[in-house]
C-alpha cells in the first residue's frame, strides 16, 4: 500500500550528506509512506513503534477476558472489578503527559522504551497475585504503558510529513489499539493451551500472563536497537553534536498547555478513545454475562470490536489527509466532527438492543466509527503546534485516558446503573464533548463555521508566534512552516485545478 | 450505492417506489422476525424456579464442623431421598438426578454474575456440578471432594430431580427457603507457585537491567560520535 503527498519522486534522494529509500521533504521527513517496506529510517520506525504500542495495549487488556476466572481466583466483587478497570486507565493519564516531554527532550525510541521495560514487571508480577487490592495494583501499573502511544504519534510526526503524517499517525495508533481486541482472542486461547497441559483454573491463567510480558520486553528491545529517533539520527548524537538545538522545557510545557485547542482534542479524544478503552474493559464480561455466553465466544466477540482497528483507525487518519487534500484543515474538522457525534449516537444505541445478533451489528459498525475519529483526531493534532507538539499530543493522549477514567467511574462502577444503561449514557455523553470541535479555529487556515482570518496570517506567522522575539526561532518551524502550506486545501494552493 | 443503515428504510413505512426498496424493505423484515425468534429461543415459556416442588430432602456434614473446607482437600458428605412427606409415585417422572453446590447469599453480594433469577436457565446461584447419576428410589449418600477450581464462598447443596426431557420437576436443598442455614465455608486454592513467583522476578529484574544496560550504552556512544 503506497499513500503518496505533494511532492513525491520515486526513487531514492540524496540530501547535502545523507541518502534515503524514500522521497524527504525539506526537513527529511518522509513524504511517502510504503507499508511493507522496513527501510530505514521512515518505515522501520513505523513498524518498530507500532509494534510496541501494540504489545503494551495486550498486556494493559489482558486481564479483562480471563476476568470470570480471575474474579473467581481472588473473589473479587463488582466494585473491586470496577476499580481495577479504573486503576487500569488512569496510571498513564499522568504518564501520557509526562511522555510528550520526554519525547522533547529525549527522543522517542528511548522514551517509549523505557517506558515498555519499566512496566513489564507489571505484567509478570501478575501471576503472583494473591488479592483484590493486588489486581488493582497491577493493573495500574501495567497500564502506565499506554503512554507508548504518544511516543509513536511523536515519532511518526517526526518521520512523516504534513501530507501523509495523518496516515502515518493513524495507522500506527490503529494497528496499536489492535492489541486491545487481539488480547481478547490471545488470552482465552493461551489459557486454554495452558489447561490442556495440565494446569488448574487458578494456576492456568497466571502463567498466561507471562506471553505478553515477554512480548512487551522484546518490542522494547528491538525499538533499542534496531529504531532510530529522526530521519537524520537519534537526539544523543544529535543534542552533542550541535545538530539539534536544545530548548527549554518550561517554555515547552507553557506554550503547550496554554494552546486552547490542546485542550479541546483532549476533552474530544476522551470521548472516542476514552470510549475505546472503557469497551476494551467491560465488553467481555458484557457478553459473558449478558447473553450467556462461554469465555471463548464472549473472547471472540469483545476482539471484533478492538479488532477494527486494523482498518478502521487508519481509515480515519487516511480520510482526514483525503480532507486535508481537497478542503484543507477546515474539512479535517468538519469530518472529524461528523464522525464522533454518528459514533456517539450508534454508542447510545448500542446499550438499547436486547437481541444478541443486532448487539453484535451495531458494536460492529459502531467500532468502526469511534476508531476512525482517533484516527481523525490525530490528522489535526500536528498541525496545532510545532515547537510543543510532544506536549499537545501528551495532552491529547493523557485526555483520552482522562474520558475513560471518568466514564467508568460514572457509568461502570459497582452496581448503579447497569451495564446496558452506562453504555447509552456514554454515548450520549460522547456527542456533547465533541461540540467543542466547532470552536477549533486556526487563524491561517479557518475554523468549521469560519473562514480564514482576512488579516491574511501566513502559517509562519502562526508557528513562529511559538518563539519570542527574544529566542531565536529555530530551522525547524521555519520548515514546518512551509511544509503544512498544503493545508488550506486544493483551493488556495493549486488554484488552476 | 443504497447504505443498508440509511434512516429512511428503518423509521419510516415503506412506499414500494422501486424494486430496490421492497427487496431491502424484505430484507430487514426477514432480519427482524429472525431477531425476534432468536430472541425467544426456547419456544416455551421459560421454567420458573418457583414451579418446582420441593420432594427431596438433603443434608450435608463437612468433614469437619465449624471449619473452613479447603478445595482439593476436604469432603463434604452428601444425603438426599425422597421425603417421607411426598406423595406415592411422586417420583415417576424422575429420571435423572443432579446435585449441585450452590452459593449462600452472602457470597452473592456485589457479584451480578452469581445472581439468582427465578428463570431456570438464567439463574446462577448454582454453577458447579457436584454429580449427576439416574435416579434411585433408594436413599443416596456421596463423599464428594471439593474440586480445585471452586472459589472462596458460603455455599449449600441443591438437588434437581430431572425428568426424561432434560426438564428440572422437583427439587430439594441442605438450606431453609432463605438459604440462610445450615451452610459451610470453602476456601480456594491460591493457583499460585514459589516457582511462578521466581519466575516473575527474575523476568522482571532481566528487564529492568538491560534497560539499564542500554542506557550506558547508549551514553557511551553519544560520548564517541561528539569525540569524532
Amino acid at each position: 500500500m503506497e499513500v503518496e503527498g505533494k511532492g513525491g519522486e520515486a526513487g531514492t534522494t540524496t540530501t547535502a550528506t545523507r541518502r534515503f529509500a524514500l522521497p524527504v521533504d525539506a526537513e527529511n521527513k518522509s513524504t511517502t509512506f510504503r507499508l511493507f517496506s522496513v527501510a530505514k529510517p521512515h518505515m522501520r520506525a513505523f513498524h518498530l513503534s507500532w509494534f510496541q504500542f501494540f504489545c503494551c495495549f495486550v498486556s494493559t487488556f489482558a486481564a479483562p477476558p480471563l476476568l470470570p476466572i480471575i474474579r473467581e481466583n481472588l473473589n473479587l466483587t463488582a466494585t473491586d472489578i470496577g476499580n481495577a478497570g479504573i486503576a487500569s486507565v488512569s496510571g498513564s493519564v499522568f504518564a501520557r503527559i509526562v511522555m510528550g516531554t520526554a519525547c522533547d527532550l529525549f527522543g522517542p525510541r528511548l522514551a517509549s522504551a523505557a517506558l515498555t521495560l519499566s512496566t513489564a514487571p507489571a505484567v509478570y508480577f501478575t501471576a503472583g497475585i494473591k488479592s483484590p487490592i493486588g489486581f488493582i495494583m497491577v493493573r495500574f501499573f501495567a497500564g502506565f504503558s499506554l503512554a507508548t502511544f504518544v511516543s509513536t504519534q511523536f515519532w511518526m510526526s517526526s518521520m512523516f510529513s504534513g501530507p501523509v503524517v495523518g496516515s502515518a499517525n493513524g495507522i500506527a495508533a490503529g494497528w496499536g489499539n489492535l492489541g486491545g481486541g487481539a488480547t481478547q482472542l490471545i488470552m482465552p486461547i493461551v489459557f486454554s493451551l495452558i489447561r490442556r497441559m495440565g494446569a488448574t483454573k487458578f494456576t492456568a491463567w497466571r502463567i498466561a500472563f507471562f506471553i505478553p510480558g515477554l512480548f512487551q520486553t522484546l518490542s522494547a528491545f528491538a525499538v533499542l536497537l534496531f529504531g532510530q529517533d529522526l530521519p537524520d539520527g537519534d537526539y544523543w548524537a544529535m543534542h552533542k553534536s550541535g545538530e539539534r538545538e536544545k530548548d527549554d522545557v518550561g517554555k515547552v510545557i507553557s506554550n503547550g498547555i496554554s494552546n486552547y485547542r490542546g485542550w479541546i482534542t483532549a476533552l474530544a479524544y476522551g470521548y472516542c478513545f476514552g470510549v475505546e478503552l472503557t469497551i476494551d474493559n467491560i465488553i467481555a464480561e458484557y457478553f459473558f454475562d449478558r447473553f450467556h455466553l462461554n469465555l471463548q465466544t464472549a473472547g471472540i466477540i469483545a476482539a471484533s470490536f478492538g479488532l477494527a482497528n486494523f482498518f478502521a483507525r487508519p481509515g480515519g487518519g487516511i480520510f482526514s489527509d483525503l480532507m486535508a487534500r481537497r478542503f484543507g484543515m477546515r474539512g479535517r474538522l468538519w469530518a472529524w466532527w461528523i464522525v464522533q457525534t454518528l459514533g456517539g449516537v450508534l454508542c447510545a444505541f448500542l446499550g438499547q438492543i436486547h437481541s444478541l445478533t443486532w448487539s453484535i451489528v451495531v458494536m460492529l459498525i459502531f467500532s468502526v466509527f469511534v476508531q476512525a475519529v482517533c484516527g481523525l483526531t490525530f490528522g489535526v493534532v500536528p498541525f496545532i503546534s510545532r515547537r510543543s507538539l510532544g506536549v499537545i499530543s501528551g495532552m491529547t493522549g493523557a485526555g483520552g485516558n482522562v474520558g475513560a477514567v471518568l466514564t467508568q467511574l460514572i457509568f461502570f462502577k459497582g452496581s448503579t446503573y447497569s451495564r446496558e444503561t452506562g453504555i447509552t449514557l456514554m454515548g450520549i455523553m460522547s456527542i456533547a464533548c465533541s461540540l467543542p470541535i466547532c470552536f477549533i479555529y486556526f487563524p491561517q487556515w479557518g475554523g468549521m463555521f469560519c473562514g480564514p482570518s482576512s488579516k491574511n496570517v501566513t502559517e509562519e506567522d502562526y508557528y513562529l508566534a511559538e518563539w519570542s522575539s527574544k529566542e531565536k526561532a529555530k530551522n525547524s518551524s521555519q520548515k514546518f512552516a512551509e511544509t503544512s502550506v498544503s493545508e488550506r486545501g486544493r483551493a488556495s494552493t493549486h488554484p488552476q485545478t | 450505492m443504497h447504505p443498508f443503515f440509511s434512516s429512511k428504510s428503518i423509521f419510516l413505512l415503506p412506499k414500494f417506489q422501486n424494486s430496490t426498496m421492497t427487496i431491502h424493505t424484505l430484507l430487514f423484515a426477514s432480519l427482524l422476525i429472525f431477531s425476534f425468534i432468536h430472541s425467544c429461543r426456547g419456544g416455551n415459556k421459560d421454567r420458573l424456579f418457583t414451579e418446582l416442588q420441593n420432594l427431596i430432602e438433603v443434608t450435608t456434614k463437612p468433614m469437619q464442623d465449624g471449619v473452613v473446607l479447603e478445595a482439593g482437600k476436604d469432603m463434604v458428605t452428601v444425603k438426599w431421598k425422597l421425603k417421607s412427606s411426598a406423595k406415592v409415585d411422586a417420583d415417576a417422572t424422575f429420571k435423572t438426578i443432579q446435585v449441585k453446590l450452590c452459593y449462600a447469599p452472602i457470597s452473592q453480594v456485589d457479584r451480578p454474575w452469581r445472581k439468582t433469577h427465578n428463570e431456570l436457565l438464567k439463574d446462577k446461584t448454582c454453577p458447579y456440578e457436584i454429580v449427576s447419576k439416574p435416579y434411585d428410589k433408594t436413599p443416596q449418600s456421596l463423599d464428594w471432594t471439593v474440586e480445585l477450581d471452586i472459589p472462596t464462598g458460603t455455599y449449600f447443596v441443591r438437588v434437581y430431580g430431572i425428568d426424561g426431557d432434560g426438564h428440572e420437576v422437583a427439587y430439594g436443598q441442605s438450606s431453609d427457603e432463605g438459604r440462610t442455614t445450615n451452610l459451610f465455608s470453602i476456601q480456594a486454592i491460591s493457583g499460585g507457585h514459589v516457582s511462578l513467583d521466581i519466575a516473575s522476578i527474575l523476568f522482571s529484574v532481566f528487564s529492568v537491567v538491560s534497560l539499564l544496560v542500554f542506557f550506558v550504552k547508549e551514553k557511551k556512544k553519544a560520548k564517541l560520535e561528539q569525540r569524532e
